[in-house]
């Protein structure tokens, strides 16, 4: 089956000149763990999520967190949120992003999604341009 | 591709009952207890995307979202077939109650929210986003109130960055936002006029002064103008001509007229989009507001039934141009 028949299909997005605290906002309000980026163009130009915000707030805890227990100071990541909290996404967003097109298998799908470990891809058409999110739980429900 | 922006959408919640008691009993029998209820994804725009989707056209929702009620919204819409593009906002979106007493759901009681506000950093970001997808869209349908505290100008403005992009305006709205807006040339304008029966200072008391109304406002540029008559009868004025589209159906028929009106607008984009002439636009319009009308759900998508609808539909070219 192809990605269009079960992706979800909404257009939620930031641009790369959106502050981090307006996206934490968004991604609080709309419930999505990440979000794409998005030229003025509709273009798909970048990635972020609650991770990487994490990581910008305390480099090196995710690679900690493997090595370790370490359990963070909670001073230290406000601080450093307070700190970016009015920059640009795009000193943080990822340019590398996956992503599938409506027209791929929802095989290659459920791969990306696996092999990333990640939540949720964005969708895009075949100029490139944004059409949906494809989500592990859409990719669950269509297996079942 | 169709963009429909709903500013103040809506969650709809309707209640069934068989009496509604109010400030007729004593108090331990104020209680009015629902036979059934139904909660769905409301605002006029928002009603015309769940349409549209079910006839199989491609559409995205547009507007402001928030709170709970926001993401019922959102879920309605896209479990219906729906891409959303919404703005989230602080503010909750707003619930509309309707209730429909047994044997008199032709006279609904409603409840409407005015919604919350929009700030302008909101509206900022909405129109940033708008922006982007009219590289994408051949119709741009504006519905519905405007959000408290949002100028009555917006549509205005929306449907000049549509015109400007090359898409058709279809504008469904009332009051001062359709004052605004009809002077800029929509395609096609459905005024609402379920809060107060004028249009332009003119009163629509008769079928004469419906068709004076919407002259008015079709010599500003509209091709098409589409203006309720009676429960089951509609005046539509083109450039060229004036059309009355009718059926026999009685209103005590109807189970649910809830979104009836924006089905109805639905319908005739429907099928002027796929290529139809006015008069199969209207028929099939007034056909699908009827088949929603008279189901107990808000949104009828059954092809079937709308068809079945047809026959009991008239449109009459009362008048051509100049004749």
């Amino acid at each position: 089956m192809k990605v269009r028949e079960i992706m979800t299909k909404d257009l939620t997005a930031v641009e790369k000149d959106v502050p981090v605290r307006e996206l934490i906002f968004i991604l609080e309000n709309a419930e999505m763990p990440n979000m794409p980026v998005v030229g003025d163009d509709g273009m798909l130009i970048g990635f972020i999520s609650e991770k990487d915000l994490i990581r910008a707030a305390l480099p090196g805890y995710f690679e900690m967190l493997h090595s370790a227990s370490f359990i963070p100071d909670m001073n230290q990541l406000s601080t450093k949120l307070l700190k970016i909290a009015d920059e640009p996404i795009e000193n943080y967003m990822r340019r590398e992003v996956h992503y599938v097109t409506e027209d791929d298998d929802d095989l290659r799908a459920a791969d990306l999604v696996i092999r990333q470990g990640v939540k949720n891809l964005p969708v895009v058409d075949a100029d490139g341009r944004l059409v949906g999110r494809v989500r592990r739980i859409d990719l669950l429900r269509h297996f079942l | 591709m169709i963009i429909t922006v709903t500013l103040n959408p809506a969650v709809d919640k309707v209640y069934w009952v068989d009496r509604l008691r109010i400030c007729e009993v004593a108090e331990e029998e104020f209680m009015t207890r629902a036979l059934r209820s139904a909660t769905s994804a409301g605002g006029k725009g928002v009603n015309m995307s769940v349409f549209l989707s079910g006839m199989g056209m491609e559409n995205v929702a547009m507007g402001f979202v928030g709170g709970h009620t926001g993401h019922v919204v959102v879920r309605d819409l896209r479990d219906r077939g729906v891409t959303t593009n919404f703005i989230w906002t602080r503010e909750e979106t707003r619930t509309n109650v309707t209730v429909l007493e047994q044997g008199h759901e032709s006279v609904p009681m409603l409840i409407g929210e005015a919604g919350g506000g929009v700030t302008d950093h909101e509206m900022e970001r909405f129109l940033r986003r708008y922006r982007r997808m009219l590289g994408r869209a051949e119709w741009v349908v504006l519905a519905g109130s405007i959000p408290p505290g949002i100028d009555a100008t917006i549509y205005r403005d929306l449907a000049q960055m549509a015109q400007d992009a090359g898409a058709k305006v279809v504008l469904s709205a009332g009051g001062e936002a359709l004052v605004q807006t009809f002077e800029s040339c929509p395609y096609l304008v459905k005024p609402d006029t379920r809060e107060h029966r004028e249009l332009m200072g003119i009163d629509l008391a008769s079928k004469e002064k419906i068709i004076e109304a919407g002259r008015h406002i079709a010599s500003c540029g509209a091709e098409m103008v589409v203006i309720s008559h009676e429960v089951t009868g509609d005046i539509a004025v083109t450039r060229d001509a004036v059309w009355e589209i009718r059926t026999p159906v009685r209103p005590v028929e109807f189970r649910n007229l809830v979104g009836a009106d924006d089905v109805f607008l639905a319908g005739i984009l429907f099928r002027l989009v796929e290529g139809d002439g006015v008069e199969q636009a209207l028929r099939f319009g007034l056909a699908a507001g009827l088949a929603s009308a008279e189901s107990e759900e808000k949104v009828c998508r059954e092809i079937e039934r709308i068809e079945a609808e047809m026959p009991k539909v008239t449109v009459e070219r009362l008048e051509r141009e100049g004749a």
